[in-house]
């Protein structure tokens, strides 16, 4: 701006005469609460770079349908299911390990794969391959964890449903 | 949520007696009100509108309307400058109703160094796309608001490469446009080798999906594809990629469907609906996006 102004005496004129914007004088306490996170920027954005020439269409993923449509049904049905799972043991009043075990499984199956959407989006293989490979395996050794704890608990304990209930004091 | 952050200041006061003055999180604003001219250029955070010129409006009416314009600015011709904010004060009473044209104003009787696209003036064109006040929109579409008490703030579109001032940089947006195939593929002709026809209802599934016009307002309101905008295609694309899966005269749909069965392509999106909400021609990408899982599951 000042180089505009430098140029265009007009321009020097209106700038002369500027006043201290209102926005500064506001009280800071009003700032802060508009701005109520730090900016911290985690894997910032690099210099921008295009592959080949402007008239090149990016490049289209292989097809991976285990990855892509197969996963995405699997998911919503896991994700479904867990409705109606979650229920239907304290509506019916009946603790069976095999209902047990089915919400069980589904809890695993369901959390995993949402870690897993979490860690696609936020470590992106193209940018850091490792530590995305090291999340990953993290998240599988973390779901064995569970699925193992679990287990134990499911049959050497009274299982899921049964310490909800006794918990559960309302 | 704004709850939240009027209790979180109520606690604010309170934090030095709790915890070292070491472990306090500095704020973004008050960083930037305080020592704008101190940081480098490792920084980048932008120069806020106090620290620069307050241009002003060059004749006022009789009883002007003063309304101030924030504006981002940042020249490709001195890149060891920092991005800034700039304010011009407008009379309302000499200025269109739109953005758009308060932004020319500004260009014509002002500054003419601001920089920014527009074209048809009426949202056909879908150029001038900028974030105004906060959210993604034309600015030929926008009306001012007259509250002059208020200041408007413009910046161009978020998560954009910026070319200088308000203009986004869309090349990578488009080369996406063009790996989705955006045009009627097809092997056989009619039997009377005449137009490829459709039906009513056929055509009536292509209603909100080719009005679309790519200022890719809806994609860079996306939080998914600001993380993931070299693999995920976003909004806008799927909506039109879903426009030629739709098209019952196409009969690529298999091949369509395979290029975009994998995990980065569509399957990033997770339904925030930012598309939607800020979509300036009303359009609804995530419902489209929505029908493209529904095809691709159902194969």
């Amino acid at each position: 701006m000042a180089s505009i102004a430098r140029q265009n005496p007009l321009l020097r004129q209106s700038c002369l005469s500027a006043f201290r914007a209102p926005w500064a004088t506001k009280n800071v306490a009003q700032a802060v609460a508009f701005h109520a996170s730090a900016k911290k920027q985690i894997l910032p954005p690099l210099p921008q770079s295009i592959q080949g020439t402007m008239n090149d269409p990016a490049p289209i993923p292989e097809t991976h349908p285990t990855e892509g449509s197969y996963h995405w049904t699997f998911e919503r049905i896991v994700c479904a299911s867990l409705v109606p799972l979650c229920i239907a043991p304290f509506a019916a009043g009946s603790m069976s390990p095999v209902m047990d075990a089915i919400i069980c499984s589904s809890i695993v199956v369901h959390s995993h794969i949402g870690f897993h959407a979490s860690i696609t989006d936020y470590f992106p293989t193209r940018r850091v391959p490792k530590t995305h490979t090291f999340m990953n395996w993290l998240l599988r050794a973390f779901t064995l964890g569970t699925a193992v704890g679990l287990y134990e608990f499911e049959t050497n304990d009274v299982g899921v449903t049964e310490a909800l209930r006794r918990v559960w004091k309302a | 949520m704004s709850a939240l952050r009027s209790t979180t200041r109520l606690f604010a006061s309170s934090k030095p007696l709790f915890r070292p003055a070491v472990f306090a999180r500095s704020y973004a604003t008050v960083d930037a009100l305080s020592q704008v001219s101190a940081t480098g250029h490792t920084s980048n955070k932008t120069i806020q509108e106090s620290k620069t010129l307050n241009v002003q409006e060059p004749n006022p009416s009789e009883q002007p309307k003063i309304k101030t314009f924030q504006v981002y600015r940042w020249n490709p011709d001195q890149p060891t400058e920092k991005p800034k904010m700039q304010s011009y004060t407008l009379d309302l009473n000499k200025t269109g109703p739109m953005m758009l044209d308060a932004l020319i104003r500004i260009k014509n009787e002002m500054d003419p160094t601001l920089t920014f696209r527009r074209s048809c003036r009426e949202g056909i064109c879908g150029s001038c796309a900028m974030n105004i006040d906060g959210v993604n929109t034309l600015a030929c579409l926008c009306r001012i608001p007259t509250d002059t008490a208020k200041e408007s703030r413009i910046y161009p579109l978020p998560h954009t490469y910026v070319v200088k001032d308000l203009v986004p940089d869309l090349t990578y947006f488009y080369k996406q446009y063009k790996s989705i195939k955006p045009y009627l593929q097809r092997d056989t002709k009619t039997e009377d080798g005449l137009e490829y026809r459709q039906s009513p209802e056929e055509r009536k599934k292509l209603d909100g999906l080719y009005e679309c016009i790519l200022c890719a307002c809806c994609s860079t309101s996306c939080p998914s594809y600001w993380w993931n905008s070299e693999e995920y295609l976003g909004p806008a694309i799927l909506l039109q990629s879903y426009r030629w899966l739709a098209d019952s005269r196409d009969e690529k749909t298999a091949e369509r469907k395979a290029a975009l069965d994998n995990s980065m392509s569509v399957y990033r999106c997770h339904t925030i609906l930012n598309c939607s909400r800020t979509c300036p021609k009303g359009l609804n990408p995530a419902r489209a996006i929505a029908e493209i899982k529904k095809m691709m599951a159902s194969n």
